[in-house]
């Protein structure tokens, strides 16, 4: 009883955010619109004789296209949860800081910590259960029995849970950093770049092999079935990794979340 | 007059901290991203030029000039300075004006230092790691990189006075950019109608459609109906 | 010589006129009218919620009345040029941004509108916050950031005053501070127009009062007219809005 009463209250409160919404909203219709792209130029290829044009003909593949986005969902997500308690509100409403309430009603820290954490992982797995089904349905709709199937469903649904789970990890990794920075501006930048095309940690795996042990590179095999990248960490370990930072990161955040002045 | 306002906002610029990381940050990252290149250019044995190092640094850069540019306008929302701001410049074409040329002073700077600090930087690291040098084709080139740096930030502002926050101005432009652009591309050939894609044939030539001129001047078009959506909303509605 | 004086009278004048302004369904502010004379402290007092800010937001040019018209001696605020050297105003707390130093932000302020950079010491120098001069507003307390603000209204050292809730948040000998301030604007020629709900402070302060409850203005005077026939203006406010019973004799 003494756990649900924070965690409710941290939930009510992000649920409350717009800028959540926002983050959810992203996702969840941004990864439609890219799966229903993706599906119809994969049809209509089909259909007019020429799938070589596309990468490949697999609806699970269409569908999967889109996973990236949910990074971005899930970082606003972490960031969000954390900016918003320092926000600054206008004299009229008195000029204060929402830190001040939510510490004064919950002063241990490290279980306010925890509430957001736990709060953050079930937003993600929720918004995850509803939009990877959802855009699955849509690409096996659009695609049917017109493309060869390179996906199986028990694959398609490890993957599935592995991009939901690297999702989660990047969302917590990116509460700690504002938490840690106080500002809202460093994880978008480092973990939104991070995670796309203009990664840094990618270039760095030319030099040296230990960038495979960052923590979006080891779980890269998480989001994609097929060997983007050379000498990397296999899904599972690479999951362990990437967990390992996240876990890191919370832990130092909380320490200097506990010693800080609000 | 106007000088004054644009004197205010480089004023402005200039002492905010968050401004001068940036841009260190920005030339930073030229720097040592073109190194790793030229690095891992050498480790791999493939050939390269110094002008098609720094060219691979640049969409890494860009993410720095996308801060840059959201932050001029995206900082007074996070607080309550566009009340302060407008009170003093109550003209607010004139504001908006002034603001936008101290966006494009700060975002070509940038992009100016980074280029060139890259270039230093892939010159070096290229013969320090011993890559193998084929001759430069198109040094021009490196202009052409200024130049679609300094179309991305005006962008960016663009989407932060449209926007009118500051977060989710940074993470709308580093989405469109990062992630949607490539996924954009990777499924259809009409992504090269994208800003920042048809932008990019100002330094790559890598469309068969377009070309630097023409791709430049669809960016301006998405800049035109964006920052007219932006200047709307920024004139004629209340903060 | 009449109209003469009646120009001058023009020059410093605050004019609301027949002001309206709806969010959405809501009515904030209903033909809401009155003036603020040169030579004058006129307070606008009102409940929270009743009007005040947005009429000033008005009058400053932020916001855009759905009908009427607010002018500062005779025009719209938007046209003027360097409003900052006519009009002072301080709506929310310090209006600057919390990274910048209380000095840097009074300096783009200055250029801004071209009032020379000596005056951000000078101004700083007034409200007490020289020595805080190079600290970030981030760290400045409500008091200091309402100094703050106050600075950057008396900056362009203008013929008139919007002050929004200026004693808030402000110390005893602040507050006797701003009252003096306040007087002398009036006193030598100046206009002065400032928001409150504190009964006390408007009452040792101003000359004019304008009363706005539900976004009408229920009563307009001197202090002396509107006060007639009760102990405190408190009960005179209460009395005009509707509020508790009044004790009124």
């Amino acid at each position: 009883m003494r756990v649900a009463g924070p965690l409710v209250a941290e939930l009510r409160k992000t649920l409350t955010l717009p800028a959540a919404w926002a983050g959810i909203a992203v996702v969840v219709l941004g990864s439609i619109a890219i799966t229903v792209l993706n599906a119809v130029t994969t049809r209509s290829a089909i259909d007019a004789g020429t799938p070589e044009r596309v990468a490949n003909t697999s609806a699970f593949e269409a569908a999967f296209a889109a996973m990236p986005l949910g990074t971005v969902g899930a970082v606003v997500l972490g960031v969000v949860m954390i900016s918003s308690e320092y926000a600054a509100n206008s004299t009229d409403a008195g000029g204060g800081r929402q830190i001040t309430a939510t510490l004064t009603a919950m002063p241990r820290r490290v279980s306010l910590l925890a509430a957001k954490a736990t709060v953050l992982v079930v937003l993600v797995i929720a918004v995850a259960a509803i939009t990877l089904p959802i855009t699955a349905g849509i690409a096996t709709a659009v695609i049917g029995g017109a493309g060869t199937e390179t996906v199986t469903p028990a694959q398609a649904l490890m993957r599935g849970l592995g991009g939901a789970l690297y999702w989660t990890l990047t969302g917590l990794i990116a509460t700690a950093v504002t938490l840690l920075t106080r500002s809202g501006l460093i994880a978008p930048i480092v973990l939104i770049a991070n995670s796309s095309v203009v990664s840094v940690s990618l270039l760095l795996t030319n030099l040296t092999p230990l960038a495979h042990w960052l923590p979006d590179l080891a779980g890269r095999r998480l989001f994609t079935g097929v060997d983007t990248v050379d000498g990397g960490l296999a899904a599972g370990p690479g999951a362990l990794v990437m967990a390992g930072w996240t876990v890191l990161l919370l832990a130092v955040a909380a320490v200097v979340f506990r010693r800080r002045d609000a | 007059m106007g000088t004054r306002v644009l004197a205010a906002e480089l004023d402005k610029l200039r002492t905010l901290p968050v401004i001068g990381f940036t841009m260190v940050g920005t030339v930073l990252t030229g720097v040592v991203i073109a190194a790793a290149l030229a690095a891992s250019a050498a480790a791999q044995g493939t050939p390269s030029t110094v002008v098609e190092l720094v060219l691979a640094a640049v969409p890494f850069v860009q993410v720095g000039i996308i801060l840059l540019g959201v932050l001029p306008a995206g900082h007074e929302y996070d607080g309550r300075q566009i009340a302060t701001t407008l009170v003093a410049v109550p003209d607010r074409a004139r504001a908006l004006a002034g603001k936008t040329m101290a966006t494009v002073a700060v975002v070509g700077a940038g992009a100016a230092l980074s280029i060139g600090a890259a270039h230093a930087s892939a010159a070096i690291a290229a013969g320090v790691t011993e890559v193998t040098l084929t001759a430069d084709r198109a040094p021009w080139r490196l202009a052409g990189a200024i130049a679609y740096l300094a179309v991305i930030g005006l962008l960016a502002h663009a989407v932060a006075v449209a926007v009118r926050h500051l977060v989710p101005a940074l993470v709308a432009m580093l989405g469109l950019m990062v992630i949607i652009s490539p996924v954009a591309a990777g499924l259809t050939e009409h992504a090269r109608w994208l800003p920042d894609r048809a932008a990019s044939q100002l330094y790559a030539d890598t469309d068969a459609l377009l070309t630097g001129a023409s791709g430049a001047l669809v960016a301006v078009a998405w800049l035109a109906a964006i920052g007219t959506l932006a200047a709307f909303r920024f004139i004629r509605l209340d903060p | 010589m009449p109209a003469g004086r009646a120009r001058d009278r023009m020059v410093g004048m605050l004019l609301i006129d027949q002001l309206v302004k709806r969010h959405g369904t809501r009515t904030v502010l209903d033909h809401v009218g009155f003036e603020a004379r040169p030579g004058r402290v006129t307070a606008f007092l009102g409940a929270n919620g009743a009007g005040k800010s947005s009429t000033l937001r008005i009058l400053l040019g932020l916001d855009r009345p759905d009908g009427g018209t607010a002018l500062v001696g005779g025009r719209p605020y938007r046209t003027l040029r360097d409003p900052l050297r006519t009009v002072g105003s301080m709506l929310d707390g310090s209006g600057a941004h919390r990274a910048r130093t209380a000095r840097d932000h009074l300096a783009w302020l200055a250029r801004s509108n071209g009032i020379a950079r000596s005056r951000v010491g000078e101004a700083l120098d007034q409200v007490g916050l020289a020595s805080s001069a190079g600290v970030r507003v981030g760290r400045f307390s409500l008091g200091m950031g309402q100094r703050l603000g106050l600075a950057a209204a008396l900056l362009g050292e203008p013929q008139a005053l919007v002050l929004d809730e200026p004693v808030n948040g402000l110390d005893p000998e602040g507050i006797r501070w701003m009252r003096g301030l306040l007087r002398d604007q009036a006193a030598a020629g100046g206009t002065v127009l400032l928001s409150s709900h504190l009964m006390a402070e408007v009452a040792d302060v101003a000359d004019d009062l304008v009363v706005i409850a539900g976004g009408r203005i229920v009563a307009t005077g001197t202090l002396a007219e509107l006060t007639t026939g009760y102990d405190r203006l408190e009960d005179a406010f209460f009395a005009l809005t509707g509020g508790d019973a009044g004790a009124h004799r």
